[in-house]
């Protein structure tokens, strides 16, 4: 049995591509067009950016008795969750920025009745960014919009050819808008980065900076377009020019600016921004990465007011905490489509093993956590083997129907029924 | 490029797994040239004498055609597209590809990408070989990550 499907929506990044045209055969996917290699390792279940790898799928629940790993049936891997989660004083839900929005309502429900904190991956990077904003406001607008009108484009910290391939072809480099009818020919790119990226190949003002610099060139900047007197780095006056000089401009920021003193930069580069709209339009934009790292955030905003981490056990006025936990203080972990022990440093992961910390992993794929983790539940593919909503960097909300089948849980699921079991 | 099951018409179809696939995957390479009609050992028995001539027309031959002045390493290609959006052909052929989105199954175009990288499906189309050569190096001079060789 073969079927296609027409412009799917590919959960590999943020980008929601919806122009992926699938083969289904015998209900497996074994052809899409029009994915980007991330795509791919969603989709084929190839590693990302190793296309000939298979990543490994997981296939049942497991549970560690002593140090033997069992299988066990999904109720089985619930219970013990239930166990750990009750048993403790500072459970954690951690990732949840690759998941879709069913998963994340489940999970915001179960870390309220767990009294746990709800840490989502891309705190670090987004969190700053969110402060920033309260500060100097929000300058935004659709990606579509940025396709049709950008003519200055700025990539700070950000590598959008790993995070999400197709961003520079599809709305901020070589797409050809309404106004900017030649595409690249018609845009002034610039980017700064603290190692050279393949962006230099068609960014012709690559700043590469010394590693803790960029504040710097952001006050710098700022001098240069206040009339003042900026320092000595190499590209900064060039930068100011094509700054001051755009009709319509976008700074796109990524992980890189986490990387450093985050709120610093991001509060001046917030500044910047503002300083820069008093000219012509200009849009502050963090280049997420995850597929529905977005949906979080806007899930956040809608139910408790704020962007930030919540801590239903500790923060009791709500406010949400912008600084990460202190993996210290935590003593149960429950780790939703992310890979935390990839993420921590090895000191930490030390630390949480020799203070025997559960950890409980929910994943498609096996990695370096589920290698760790007492319990391991593998789930479906969101937007592939279960319907799921996500939404698109620029916060637009997209239904992701399903695909093929598969007889695993969906984590909305898994979440849900675990919240029924305490 | 062929649709899938006029590829699986020159397959056994036994779902044998000795390619280590099921006839519908090993399809699915061929498609994307990870795979070359020669990997299915059934196909080398006397019963299916031809197929793989067969195979290799269906297929365009992508050696062949490469020697013609394009080459695409998958192994560095990451499928961002660009070289698709970038393409003087598509240029004028492809309304999707201008728009940065990817062609309709349906658009006139040179190469497209599959499983997450670039694969050629039309290289006549190319401007270099209706033209002089150096009229056109677009979409090698995009790539970010210079996995398209042009000679
Ligand atoms: S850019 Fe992102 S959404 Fe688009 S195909 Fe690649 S992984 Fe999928
Ligand atoms: S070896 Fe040939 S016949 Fe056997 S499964 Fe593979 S393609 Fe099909
Ligand atoms: S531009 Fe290069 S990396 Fe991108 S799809 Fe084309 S060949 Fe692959
Ligand atoms: S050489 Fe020019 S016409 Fe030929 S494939 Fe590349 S961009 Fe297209």
């Amino acid at each position: 049995m073969e079927a296609r499907i027409e412009s799917a929506i590919c959960p590999g990044c943020a980008c929601l591509c919806d122009d992926i045209d699938i083969t289904v055969v015998d209900d497996r996917i074994y052809q899409a067009a029009n994915i980007c290699l991330w795509g791919a390792s969603k989709f084929l279940a190839h590693k990302r950016f190793h296309p000939k790898k298979e990543r490994r799928r997981l296939q049942q629940p497991r549970i560690k008795q002593g140090c033997l790993w069992q299988t066990v049936p999904y109720e089985a891997a619930l219970k013990r969750t239930a166990e750990i989660l009750t048993r403790a004083s500072r459970p954690v839900i951690y990732g949840l920025t690759n998941s879709g929005s069913w998963a994340q309502e489940a999970a915001l429900d179960l870390a309220r009745s767990t009294r746990a904190r709800l840490e989502p991956a891309d705190l670090a990077f987004k969190a700053p960014y969110y402060r920033s904003l309260m500060k100097h406001g929000l300058f935004w607008a659709s990606l579509d919009v940025i396709r049709d009108e950008a003519d200055t484009v700025v990539f700070w910290g950000a590598n959008p050819l790993h995070s999400c391939p197709r961003h520079v072809v599809r709305y901020s480099v070589f797409a050809r808008g309404k106004f900017t009818e030649r595409g690249l020919e018609e845009r002034r790119l610039a980017a700064v980065d603290v190692y050279r990226t393949e962006l230099a190949e068609f960014v012709k003002l690559f700043i590469r900076l010394e590693p803790g610099q960029e504040p710097a060139l952001v006050q710098g900047l700022l001098a240069a377009l206040t009339g003042g007197k900026p320092p000595a780095i190499r590209g900064l006056r060039r930068l100011a020019a094509l700054l001051e000089e755009a009709s319509y401009g976008v700074i796109f920021f990524g992980r890189g600016v986490s990387y450093g003193p985050a709120q610093e930069l991001l509060d001046g580069l917030g500044e910047l921004t503002a300083r820069l709209n008093r000219g012509s339009p200009f849009i502050f934009f963090p280049l997420t990465a995850d597929f529905n790292s977005t949906g979080l955030y806007h899930l956040l905003l809608r139910e408790l007011g704020s962007p930030l981490a919540p801590d239903f056990g500790h923060d009791l006025a709500g406010t949400g905490q912008a600084e990460p936990v202190a993996w210290s203080e935590v003593d149960a972990v429950v780790v939703v489509g992310a890979d935390l022990f990839w993420f921590l440093s090895q000191e930490e992961i030390d630390r949480l093993k020799k203070r025997q910390v559960p950890v409980v992993a929910l994943s498609p794929f096996a990695n370096r956590t589920t290698g760790h983790a007492e319990v391991v539940i593998p789930v479906a593919l969101a937007g592939v083997e279960t319907p799921e909503i996500a939404y698109r960097m620029d916060g637009l909300p997209l239904f992701l129907p399903k695909i093929v089948s598969t007889h695993l849980w969906s984590d909305s699921r898994v979440l849900r029924e675990l919240t029924a079991l305490l | 490029m062929p649709a899938v099951e006029e590829i699986q018409e020159f397959l056994p179809n036994l779902d044998c797994g000795r390619c280590g696939l099921t006839c519908a995957e090993f399809a699915g390479f061929l498609l994307t040239r990870e795979l070359a009609p020669e990997d299915c050992p059934v196909l080398h028995e006397p019963d299916y004498a031809g197929f793989i001539e067969a195979l290799h027309e269906l297929l365009g031959q992508p050696t062949v055609q490469a020697a013609a002045g394009m080459q695409i390493d998958l192994e560095k290609c990451i499928g961002c597209g660009i070289c698709v959006a970038m393409c003087e052909f598509h240029l004028g052929n492809c309304a999707d590809a201008r728009l940065g989105k990817g062609p309709r199954p349906q658009d006139k175009v040179i190469f497209h990408i599959v499983n997450g990288g670039a694969v050629v499906v039309h290289q006549e189309r190319c401007t270099r070989l209706l033209q002089a050569a150096e009229k056109c190096s677009k979409c090698a001079e995009y790539c970010p990550t210079k996995a398209i060789v042009l000679f």
